[in-house]
């Protein structure tokens, strides 16, 4: 059983970057990554608080135009597999998640790297096959890159599975206390990058109300997160009807210098 | 629309089918170089080879034109490649330079909305319910998420359906309506992202302050009696402020921040 268990966490570690970088269902994220590794071994409870946890610092850290960033995916599902298989309640399983996971997920950013590196000669024989008339083989090769891809996660984790037990009682005997607070507090400080990057790619400077607005709900009205994201969704839909009325209204005006037909808009 | 008077040789099926190899490719063969190219390749070659059945020239300049650099988000990819199908399909070898040009004019923009909806906005909203969610041990939220994606697949293919059936025009004619849409989905992100600073990021001061028989705690009685998440909201702004200046990598930030987190533990100063 907990072999059956074990190659199911190495074929999800596989699959995971596959899925995150094609069809984005069960994606690398850590909730979800977490919520099926906990549904492969028997602990959603436990999988659900430390993929929340690594959820939250994933928020924002987004690998757009092909960027490497901390595979928070990688450091859920390894910190699930450790905590469930070693630890037997939550504090002690957060712990060796956030020790073991955290440095794992840095780790995610070379091994991507390298992925994306090694797919480089693959597309260039691929272009020759086509040249020569050879199409079989030449999407044979361009198929070996999501392997290549898939590898890069399954085999960090496939060590943990091997490994990672020893690796682990030892980290959480050996590690003194204010270390293992620190990640902790690392755990909870963390989300702050991501917040960060996500305000630097919107127009923060044009639509800062927003911010405050969501902020105030939140800090003092204790909103959840869904009443939010509706108020949010509100405001949108508001100035996005606005938007496209006086877009159009403007290239009315712009082609016929006459006939507006609702005048109530304001620029 | 009197473009159905030129042959096609693509039936529903075959774009039904080139979607979807799309779907599970687009940046699964990415590399440095020519980063999502191999995968267009690999998701076109059927329904090209189709399309230039007895013309195997046509259909090797073909393939090395789609060896060509290409990248933007997968679904904005999916109208692209959908309507650059349609022109080879209409017109054949001739339209080559076209399609090539349409490909490159339109991933940089479309990448700007793909990504902020897909990569920023979906993620972000549904990441942190889900998130809330699972740090109370539930999965509901995670489901929910996983509900989404689908739906967002299947829309997905959709999509390069569309693009497909009007060819490059519905991209001109979104045009306008594209641009207000990501404004509106960026408002929505910044809402969600105010609300994300008090509620996700922790930060609490172990520190006491004592003066004769009154200990006052700084966190509680000083710092969230000024403004509840302190804190939280003045580390967004140093952290937003460096990943602005764009001197720092963000694994360099995240490194700082863990060292960060380790002396203040160490020294007392922040408790868990």
């Amino acid at each position: 059983m907990s072999i059956i268990q074990d190659v199911l966490i190495i074929v999800l570690a596989f699959w995971m970057v596959i899925d995150q970088q094609g069809p984005v269902i069960t994606t690398w994220f850590p909730v979800i990554v977490a919520m099926i590794a906990g549904f492969i071994l028997g602990d959603i409870q436990t999988a659900m608080v430390i993929g929340g946890t690594f959820q939250l610092m994933a928020l924002g850290v987004a690998n757009i135009g092909g960027s490497s960033v901390p595979n928070y995916g990688l450091a859920a599902l390894v910190g699930v597999y450790v905590a469930v298989r070693t630890t037997g309640n939550i504090v002690d399983a957060k712990a060796a998640a956030l020790a073991v996971g955290v440095p794992v997920g840095m780790l995610g950013i070379q091994l991507d790297v390298l992925g994306k590196i090694l797919t480089n000669p693959l597309a260039h024989k691929a272009q020759q096959y086509a040249r020569d008339g050879q199409y079989k083989r030449m999407n044979r090769t361009i198929l070996l890159a999501p392997v290549l891809f898939g590898l890069t996660t399954a085999i960090p984790t496939a060590l943990f599975v091997i490994f990672g037990k020893p690796i682990v009682t030892f980290i959480l005997e050996v590690l003194p206390k204010w270390f293992t607070n620190g990640l902790s507090i690392a755990g909870g400080i963390l989300p702050v990058v991501g917040i960060g990057i996500l305000i630097s790619m919107m127009p923060i400077q044009k639509h800062l109300m927003y911010l405050i607005i969501g902020f105030v709900a939140a800090a003092y009205l204790k909103m959840p997160m869904m009443g939010v994201a509706l108020i949010g969704a509100a405001v949108a839909y508001n100035f996005f009807v606005q938007k496209v009325a006086a877009d159009k209204n403007v290239s009315t005006v712009g082609a016929t210098e006459a006939n507006i037909e609702d005048g109530d808009f304001d620029e | 629309m009197s473009n159905e008077q030129q042959e096609k040789h693509l039936t529903k099926k075959d774009i039904r089918r080139t979607a979807l190899r799309w779907q599970f490719m687009t940046s699964n063969a990415y590399n440095y170089e020519s980063q999502q190219a191999a995968g267009v390749v690999f998701s076109l070659s059927k329904a090209l080879r189709k399309i230039y059945k007895d013309d195997e020239a046509g259909y090797k300049s073909s393939l090395d034109n789609h060896f060509k650099f290409f990248n933007t988000t997968g679904p904005a990819a999916s109208l692209i490649l959908g309507a650059t199908l349609a022109m080879e399909d209409r017109e054949g070898k001739k339209a080559q330079p076209a399609v090539q040009s349409l490909k490159t004019g339109l991933m940089g923009p479309l990448a700007g909305v793909g990504d902020t909806i897909f990569w920023v906005l979906i993620p972000t909203v549904f990441g942190s319910i889900a998130a809330y969610m699972g740090l109370q041990g539930n999965p509901t939220g995670a489901i929910i998420w996983l509900l989404v994606n689908i739906a967002v697949f299947l829309f997905r293919i959709k999509i390069f359906e569309w693009g497909y059936a009007t060819g490059t025009r519905l991209v001109t004619d979104l045009g306008s309506k594209l641009n207000a849409f990501t404004e509106a989905a960026s408002i929505m992100g910044l809402t969600v992202i105010g609300a994300l600073i008090p509620s996700v990021i922790k930060m609490n001061l172990a520190t006491t302050f004592a003066t004769g028989k009154v200990t006052m705690s700084v966190q509680k009685d000083i710092l969230d009696a000024i403004m509840p998440s302190l804190l939280p909201a003045v580390l967004t702004y140093i952290v937003y402020r460096i990943v602005r200046t764009n001197k720092l990598s963000i694994s360099k930030i995240i490194w700082l921040l863990i060292g960060f987190s380790l002396v203040l533990s160490y020294f007392g100063i922040l408790k868990p």
